[in-house]
This record gives structure tokens, C-alpha cells and sequence, in this order.
């Protein structure tokens, strides 16, 4: 049976750069890489196959709160089950890397959403810098820095959470961006490794194989070295570019999901104002995180 | 007493079933809806999910803060409302969920499938929830093709495959319903706090009939191009399994070979096929002249 990790992030914070490396390292000989065949067990956790499928209940009939009172037991199910019968046993050595968005929150009676320890036995939180996050938002989601800004400063924040028809996933609770990191470093029920994705561009062999090595897998560097070059973020553009990618934003007019990938291309996106109003929420959060904010006063003079 | 005909059974409830087919009342209903206290679990369970277990042939399925439901040897379901919950917003998960899990329990071939009448055939549309199954027989009703079924249905398969329909009306999102402009069709929420609703069909016929044709609906997306194909017979039977209307079951209750066999004689007879196309309503209209190049194609339409 397979161990489960979650790979936890705010969204536009490295996840699937993360989750294309963990294609790459279970490459077969003779495949080829592509960015539009990743394998189905490194889905999200709020996708609603596999909720459906499990609790045999369609959780499109169910209020948000309703369908979230049977994801705990849902986790801690699928954790034993391979949903798909059909499906090769696609974990890498028996660990199986399970994106997810929301925030690490509890239901009323103080249940763990994700179902606690016995649905994963601990979590890879990859975390950016918000600066670089806003204009990465603004991006995907086709609106302009200052409301992706308005987002992540966003307490009430959430994805799918649409009534008028049924979105592929289940609602998920982002939180604001801070409050987001809070919950995934601070909940006691899951050991954590946590990243930068800054870290992982400028030193990616060294900071993929601390991740794996936390999930108990340790492979050669050469190997690791191999998956890097191969979903190299000039290879992911190229591929987006030729074929498209099939998490893009934006249906019949599709924005590039790979856009720069830059660490600190806020310095030239982001108005001063706009790096203050960042600051001004989070700088609790981006200091434990190590991002220094710049801070200060030319934030008001320039804007 | 409500009494139906759903999926080729008489259902005696005593809950009403919006959009069920309203027949008169039969001597000996096949199967049996009752409102009951329900226990939390059942004894000596053999195979369970997050939320069910399986004894015998008692299911229990729970729905926290929504209903319990006790299906029982394929006859009988047992509704037990959790406190404060109106049995009309319980309503959906007994013509849904218990009644096709009890058609489970009685080892019909049930798939999980919209469907629409051509020429004097049942063409389905299966996929899973939300893959656009009601919008495509909705919009497919504006042409001119009654409706036969909306979310499942059973095919027996004995000799030509027979489909017998859930009812006789849609159940659409407020956003189908918007394009398609449907709001003078649209009756009454499926539950007090979706806006999804039930909705008349200008035409509907869900009687017994020959199977057509059986699509698989697909999302076109980078790697999987639109159109229409017929898959081998491994891959028709893995189309037709994992569309069953609770494949889990399929393979919890060991009925894999009874659905290949099922799939052999549906491909032989009608055909099955994927169906990808965009999940984007600006895409509707050339999908359906699509659809109806390929009835002429196969010989459903003259």
C-alpha cells in the first residue's frame, strides 16, 4: 500500500513546477515527457472524481458544508484505496504526492478537513514570496495586481466556491496568503517540510531531493539531475507554448499557466505602493519565511 | 402512497419523488421506499466505504447532517432524515443515489447516463457528474429529440439491449438553464439551497426502449482533440464499467465480468463510442451537428 504526503501551497506557488519534476523522475525508459500527461494519482485533493466515486454520493447535491462534513472519513479513505481500478499504481516507490490548495482548516467539531494523520503521514509546503505571488495571481486568474493583491490579503478566500453551476472541485478555503503558510506550519497533526520556492529555482537538484528525502525516498543525484533538466521551466513554457497546457486559466482563450517563474520579478511588476499594501498584511509572515520586507516610507512618497 | 416507474422497476415510496415517472399503483411494487429509523452501522460488515457499509445484503449509506439510507436486498429502502432535515430535501438521494445502488444490489447493468430519443432508439451520454450529461439532452431536446433519461438508467442486455429510464424530467444547473434559455421549463430546486432544478422537457418518452448508440463524454483539452470515435472492445468495456451509475459497486459486488459481457453485446448491437468535445456552451451548437452527422453515419437517423 502507498504512504500519502500532501504537497500543500497557496496556488501559483511552485505546486505543479513540483508535481512536473515528480512526472519527470518516474519517466519510464522510452517516454517521452509532456506537461498535458500527468499522472492522474498526483491529482488535487478537492477534485470531485474521487470524492464522488468513494462516498458514492455526488457532491454536487451537497451544500459546500455538506460535501466538507464527509471529507475527513473521504482522506482517510482514499489514503487505502486506489480509487481507479483501471489505473497502473502510478505512486513514485510507493509514495503517492497529493497536490492541495486549501487552507489546513478544522470543521465545527474541531476535525482536521484533511482528515489528519491518518490520511497522510506529513506534508511538503512549498511557499513564495506573496510580492511575486500577486503578479502571478493576477496573471491566472486574468485581473490586475491590485485585485490579485485584494486576494491574497482576502481572510473569506476561495476556489470553486461558484453556485450557479458545478465547478470540477470541491470549494476550497485558501484564507489570506498568511493566514494560508499559518495553518499548513502551524497544525500539530503532520510532520512538515517547508520550502521556498525561491530556493527551489535557484538550487533545485539539492532542494527536490531534501523534499523527497522527508518522504522517505532517496535517489541518486544524477537522477534527480536528470528530472530538473528535463522539466526545466524553458521546457514547460516551450511545451504550454506549442501545445497548451490543460491547467490553464481562461477556456477558449487559455493565458500561459508558465509564465516568467522569476524570483523578485515583483521589483519591476509591482508599484511601490502596491509592495507596501503587500507588506503592510503579511510582513509577519514573509519575515518568518525569510523575505525581508523592503519596508518603509517611499512606498507612500511614490504612490 | 407515491407510486413510480424507475429503471424498469415499480417503486411504491412513501416519499414523493419529483421528476419520477407517476404510474398507477401496482399490486406488487418491485421495490419499496419507507421513511424509518435507520441504525448508525450494521452488524458483520464485508466491505465498506468512508460513509457506507456492506452486510449481507443490507447497505447502509450515511450522509452526515443530510439522511441515513437502508437499502435492503434490492427491494426495500429506509430513509431516516437526520434531525431538522426536510424529507423533500432528502428526496434526490433516494431517486439518485439508494435507488441505483439498490439496482446494484439486484445486479442490473446500471449506467450512469443522460439520454435522448432518436429515430425510434435511446441514445445515452454517460460520464460522470458534472461532465455536461443533462445540458447535452437539454439541448439536444430543442432539436426536436425527446428525452428518455437523465441520470441513470439500466440496460438489460439479455437479448437486443433495452434501456428503461429514471424519469421524465432534467435536472440543470441555473447556468445551463440561463443559455440554453430554458427558465420557462424550470420547476422547483432539486434541493432547498442548490440552484439546480428540475426541468420539463418540451418532449419526453421514458418508456422501455432499443439502445441506439452509447457516448462517452469526454473534455477536449491539449493531447485530446474533439470528435467522435468508437474505442476497441477492451477500452468499450472499461467506458461502459467505469460509467456504471456507482462503479465502485461494480467492483465491490464482483459484477466486472457481467458488465464486459454487457459492453460485448451493446458494441455489437448499437455501438460505443467517446464523444470529446469542449465543455463550453459556445461549442454546443456545432457539437450537436456533430452528433447528428454521425446518427446518419451509423443509420439512427434517415
Amino acid at each position: 500500500m502507498s504512504r500519502t504526503f500532501w504537497l500543500a501551497s497557496y496556488p501559483k506557488s511552485g505546486n505543479t513546477w513540483f508535481r512536473m519534476l515528480l512526472n519527470a523522475l518516474a519517466l519510464k525508459d522510452g517516454e517521452s515527457f509532456d506537461i498535458n500527461a500527468l499522472r492522474r494519482r498526483d491529482g488535487i485533493a478537492s477534485g470531485r472524481a474521487p470524492f464522488d466515486h468513494l462516498t458514492l454520493v455526488e457532491s454536487g447535491l451537497l451544500t459546500f458544508e455538506e460535501a466538507d462534513r464527509l471529507r475527513p472519513a473521504f482522506y482517510r479513505a482514499q489514503a487505502h484505496e486506489n480509487w481507479d481500478e483501471d489505473e497502473d499504481d502510478d505512486s513514485l516507490s510507493g509514495v503517492r504526492f497529493v497536490k492541495v490548495h486549501d487552507a489546513y482548516t478544522r470543521l465545527p467539531d474541531g476535525e482536521p478537513l484533511l482528515g489528519g494523520r491518518e490520511a497522510a503521514e506529513g506534508a511538503i509546503v512549498i511557499v513564495r514570496d506573496p510580492r511575486d505571488l500577486a503578479a502571478s495571481v493576477a496573471n491566472h486568474n486574468g485581473v490586475s495586481i491590485d485585485r490579485a493583491i485584494g486576494q491574497i490579503g482576502n481572510a473569506k478566500a476561495a476556489l470553486a466556491s461558484g453556485t450557479k453551476q458545478q465547478d470540477l472541485q470541491l470549494r476550497h478555503s485558501l484564507l489570506d496568503w498568511s493566514s494560508h503558510v499559518a495553518s499548513w506550519l502551524d497544525q500539530p497533526d503532520l510532520p512538515v517540510h517547508w520550502m521556498r520556492y525561491e530556493d527551489m529555482r535557484r538550487d533545485p537538484v539539492r532542494h527536490f531531493a531534501e523534499a523527497l528525502a522527508f518522504a522517505g525516498l532517496t535517489l541518486p543525484e544524477a537522477e534527480l539531475a536528470r528530472a530538473v533538466a528535463t522539466a526545466d521551466f524553458d521546457a514547460l513554457r516551450s511545451q504550454e507554448a506549442e501545445k497548451g497546457f490543460v491547467e490553464a486559466a481562461g477556456k477558449t482563450n487559455p493565458r500561459p499557466f508558465f509564465r516568467r517563474g522569476r524570483a523578485g520579478g515583483w521589483r519591476d511588476e509591482l508599484s511601490a505602493e502596491q509592495v507596501a499594501r503587500i507588506e503592510a498584511k503579511h510582513a509577519d509572515m514573509m519575515r518568518r519565511l525569510g523575505y525581508e520586507p523592503v519596508g518603509g516610507n517611499e512606498a507612500g512618497e511614490s504612490s | 402512497m407515491f407510486s413510480y416507474r424507475v429503471a424498469g422497476l415499480s417503486v411504491a415510496s412513501e416519499i414523493e419523488l419529483p421528476g419520477a415517472l407517476v404510474v398507477a399503483e401496482p399490486e406488487a411494487p418491485d421495490a419499496r421506499v419507507r421513511r424509518a429509523a435507520t441504525p448508525d452501522s450494521v452488524e458483520g460488515a464485508t466491505t465498506e466505504g468512508p460513509n457506507w457499509s456492506l452486510a449481507g445484503d443490507r447497505f447502509l449509506l450515511r450522509i452526515p447532517d443530510v439522511a441515513r439510507f437502508l437499502i435492503i436486498g434490492g427491494v426495500e429502502i429506509l430513509v431516516d432524515p437526520a434531525p431538522g432535515v426536510d424529507i423533500a430535501d432528502v428526496a434526490i438521494f433516494v431517486a439518485g443515489t439508494a435507488l441505483g445502488i439498490l439496482l446494484h444490489q439486484r445486479g442490473r447493468i446500471v449506467m450512469h447516463a443522460s439520454g435522448v430519443r432518436v429515430g425510434k432508439k435511446a441514445v445515452l451520454f454517460c460520464g460522470p457528474s458534472g461532465a455536461g450529461k443533462s445540458t447535452l439532452a437539454a439541448a439536444l431536446t430543442q432539436r426536436g429529440y425527446p428525452v428518455v433519461t437523465d441520470d441513470f438508467c439500466v440496460v438489460a442486455a439479455d437479448g437486443a439491449p433495452i434501456v428503461h429510464p429514471d424519469g421524465r424530467q432534467l435536472k440543470l444547473w441555473a447556468r445551463s438553464i440561463d443559455e440554453l434559455a430554458l427558465a420557462e421549463q424550470r420547476a422547483g430546486a432539486v434541493r432547498a439551497r442548490l440552484e439546480k432544478f428540475y426541468v420539463e422537457p418540451p418532449a419526453s418518452r421514458p418508456e422501455p426502449m432499443p439502445l441506439g448508440a452509447i457516448y462517452g463524454l469526454r473534455e477536449a483539452r491539449p493531447g485530446l482533440t474533439d470528435g467522435i470515435e468508437r474505442p476497441n472492445v477492451v477500452d468499450a468495456a472499461k467506458l461502459l464499467r467505469r460509467n456504471a451509475y456507482r462503479p465502485l459497486l461494480v467492483h465491490r459486488l464482483g459484477q466486472k465480468s457481467d458488465y464486459f459481457l454487457a459492453a460485448a453485446k451493446m458494441a455489437n448491437a448499437a455501438g460505443i463510442f467517446w464523444l470529446t468535445r469542449p465543455l463550453d456552451f459556445a461549442f454546443l451548437p456545432g457539437g450537436l451537428d456533430a452528433l447528428e452527422a454521425h446518427w446518419r453515419e451509423i443509420g439512427l437517423l434517415g
